[in-house]
């Protein structure tokens, strides 16, 4: 499975080379890296899994000698290892750039989001296809433009807030039960896409 | 003798398609060559066989093993080949290898250099620009790197020219020196199979027709030909499938000895094709299905 996981950082390779100097940059110009984590490490685990999602590809993943639950849990540990190298690259960039360190619960949250993301993102584009994951969140989008205008109209505030105080908890327990959440909800998801997968026609 | 793979009682149903209590073997260090037309269930065969697909009952069992317990140990055995491109496209041969390499205990990159120079292949170009040719010389030189004891072909011959598949053929020739490998490959240019195979294993409709050994064809089968007024209901009952034209008929007979006895010189008793003997099946099953529908 080790072999799988390398394979997808190989052919990423090009990608992370564009990408994490692109990076830098944003660091440079904006201090916000909440944002720009969660986005280039999303954009990086999304690439790596549809490139993958050709039913030729699959054949040949399927005619290797990997079980279908190796191959899909090498997606789930893929995409921590590539949180990792992204959270990596904002930690350093932060302190060669701006001298300082990178606090620990803003990288915690980063990871959070995205752990939360591909939970959902995974299983469904198993189920269906990676592609229509944009058609689905323009659904949401407009679901949530529907729930900002008619009935809770200050809910971006709303979430600035939740966002604020969550990252000024100071209470440990709170945040153990946080990251207990984010990772059951991982394993639920890795479980589910792994009957999703097994159960492939390609 | 020992069967390599070993399906029985298999059954697959999809929409509108369906494989039937199908119970095929495939005999160790042999070539079987898998015929039967388009849309028959070769290829889902195939995918059984690799556990690509599961099957809806029945057994499936390689190297006397079952996919259940031991799928990895199998594939380790099997090297494959598809009648298309399976590789990343993006990617040269070289990055290519450098994936597929450590999926294997028993890869040998020596063997692999001798293909790849044997076949004439960039190791620097994209995969992407290699031809029809090029990419199915690229996937036996995979296929064959890994000291494989089986080798599975969906349709490896077709589209490449009939030089390359000449060539191809050699290759898989020279193989069988090595009594403990053993070749299963599916087409439908039975010519090929002349050349190089020991078993035919025949299917039509998702239903195994036939497995035999190549020579003991020509021993049963035969194609028939006569005047038209040689027919009627009981000599017809003989025939696979027939075919009337003004000048006569002519048919297909799975007991080439009792049809000789029975018609004496009236007839002219032909060695069959494989293709005859799959085109009279088909219209053999054709009408079967005809007068009891």
């Amino acid at each position: 499975m080790l072999n799988l996981i390398r394979k997808d950082i190989v052919l990423q390779k090009n990608t992370l080379v564009i990408l994490l100097p692109a990076l830098l940059i944003a660091l440079l110009i904006d201090r916000s890296i909440i944002w720009v984590g969660v986005l280039f490490s999303f954009a990086i685990i999304m690439q790596s899994f549809a490139l993958d999602e050709k039913p030729s590809t699959n054949l040949l993943m399927n005619s290797l000698p990997y079980t279908r639950k190796e191959i899909v849990s090498s997606k789930y540990i893929g995409a921590c290892v590539f949180t990792f190298i992204i959270l990596l690259t904002i930690v350093v960039g932060n302190i060669i750039i701006h001298r300082e360190i990178t606090q620990l619960d803003q990288l915690l949250f980063i990871a959070g989001v995205i752990v939360v993301f591909i939970s959902f993102a995974f299983p469904f584009s198993y189920l269906f296809k990676s592609q229509y994951l944009m058609i689905a969140c323009g659904v949401l989008f407009v679901l949530y433009l529907v729930l900002v205008n008619k009935f809770i109209p200050d809910l971006n505030d709303r979430l600035r807030a939740g966002v604020q105080t969550i990252l000024s908890f100071d209470n440990s327990v709170l945040y153990a039960g946080g990251i207990l959440a984010v990772v059951l909800l991982y394993m639920f998801s890795w479980m589910l896409s792994i009957r999703i997968y097994s159960r492939k026609v390609f | 003798m020992e069967n390599v793979i070993e399906l029985q009682n298999v059954n697959k149903a999809f929409k509108g398609f369906e494989l039937k209590d199908m119970s095929i073997s495939v005999k160790k260090g042999f070539v079987t060559g898998f015929i039967g037309g388009n849309g028959v269930g070769k290829s889902t065969t195939i995918k059984l066989i690799m556990n690509l697909l599961q099957p809806d009952s029945g057994e499936i069992s390689l190297f006397g093993l079952n996919y259940k317990k031991h799928e990895k140990e199998i594939k380790q055995r099997i090297g494959f080949v598809f009648d298309h491109n399976v590789f990343y496209e993006h990617i040269t041969l070289a990055e290519m290898k450098k994936i597929i390499k450590p999926a294997y205990k028993n890869w040998d990159d020596t063997i692999f250099y001798q293909y790849v120079n044997l076949f004439e292949l960039p190791l620097k170009k994209p995969i992407k620009t290699f031809s029809k040719g090029m990419m199915m010389k690229a996937s036996l030189a995979f296929a064959l790197s890994h000291r494989a004891e089986l080798i599975i072909m969906d349709e490896p011959t077709s589209g490449l020219d009939p030089i390359f598949r000449r060539e191809l053929l050699d290759i898989l020739h020279d193989l069988m020196e090595d009594e403990e490998k053993t070749i299963f490959f599916s087409t439908h240019i039975t010519t090929d199979l002349d050349r190089i195979a020991d078993y035919i294993t025949f299917i039509h409709n998702g239903q195994h027709i036939f497995t035999k050994e190549h020579y003991k064809i020509e021993e049963d089968y035969a194609i028939v030909k006569g005047e038209t007024n040689l027919l009627d209901r009981d000599t017809e009952q003989e025939f696979l499938g027939i075919r009337k034209s003004n000048h006569g008929f002519e048919a297909l007979t799975t007991n080439k000895k009792r049809t000789a006895n029975l018609f004496g010189d009236t007839v002219i008793l032909e060695k069959p094709t494989l293709e005859d003997i799959m085109l009279y099946t088909k219209k053999g099953n054709d009408n079967y299905a005809k007068s009891y529908s």
